[in-house]
């Protein structure tokens, strides 16, 4: 799958070029569409506790993990078991429920779906390809 | 195969906070709320699946 990078909103009517993926979470028989970050950057999942809610994830009752991101230490909550479905390829995540997570509310990452699929990233073309790995 | 250009830009135009859901195909805002829970609201119970995103962020400052 070639996937053209989206055109996001910025200040001063400048434009950003971002790889975005629509996916769709379950969590049991709570369900929730919206578009990830693919970030190579990004050890694995996260979202922000505002789709966390969405999908009946109590995330204040889960520990409080420490995480980092490039500007400093984060608030997060680790929540397994939750599934994810990416152009019809479905599996299972661990994912980190971030307070405060802007502007991106979810990022995939290298734990996650680095791992079910070849991602090639074209920033010449303002396109990258996702080919999943094929499971006997 | 080939996925058409999802255009933020366009499909926020107008909306300036909370939250929207996005068609099936991409190519039109069918909901807006102040926050996530409220398009929620508004979508609940609509034939079509739709794609919830934050509106008025911006994205330049991201480093990730």
């Amino acid at each position: 799958m070639i996937i053209k990078y989206s055109p996001l909103p910025d200040f001063k009517d400048k434009t950003i070029l971002a790889p975005l993926i629509p996916v769709t979470f379950f969590n049991g028989k709570y369900e929730f569409s919206t578009f990830a970050l693919v970030d190579s950057g990004a050890t694995g999942a996260v979202i922000s506790t505002v789709i966390a809610d969405a999908l009946n994830i109590k995330w204040n009752k889960i520990p409080l993990a420490q995480g980092f991101s490039v500007g400093g230490p984060l608030r997060s909550h680790r929540f397994n078991g939750l599934k994810i479905n990416v152009y019809g390829h479905e599996f299972t995540l661990s994912i980190g429920i971030i307070e405060g997570a802007s502007p991106f509310k979810c990022i995939l990452g290298q734990r996650d779906l680095f791992q079910r699929a070849k991602i090639t990233f074209q920033g010449y073309k303002s396109q990258f390809e996702v080919i999943f790995r094929e499971y006997n | 195969m080939k996925q058409n250009k999802i255009n933020f830009v366009k499909l926020l135009k107008g909306y300036r906070d909370g939250w929207v859901a996005i068609s099936h195909d991409f190519k039109r805002v069918v909901f807006h709320g102040r926050n996530l829970k409220d398009v929620m609201k508004k979508a609940k119970g609509s034939k079509g699946k739709v794609y919830y995103f934050p509106a008025g962020e911006a994205y330049s400052s991201f480093v990730g």
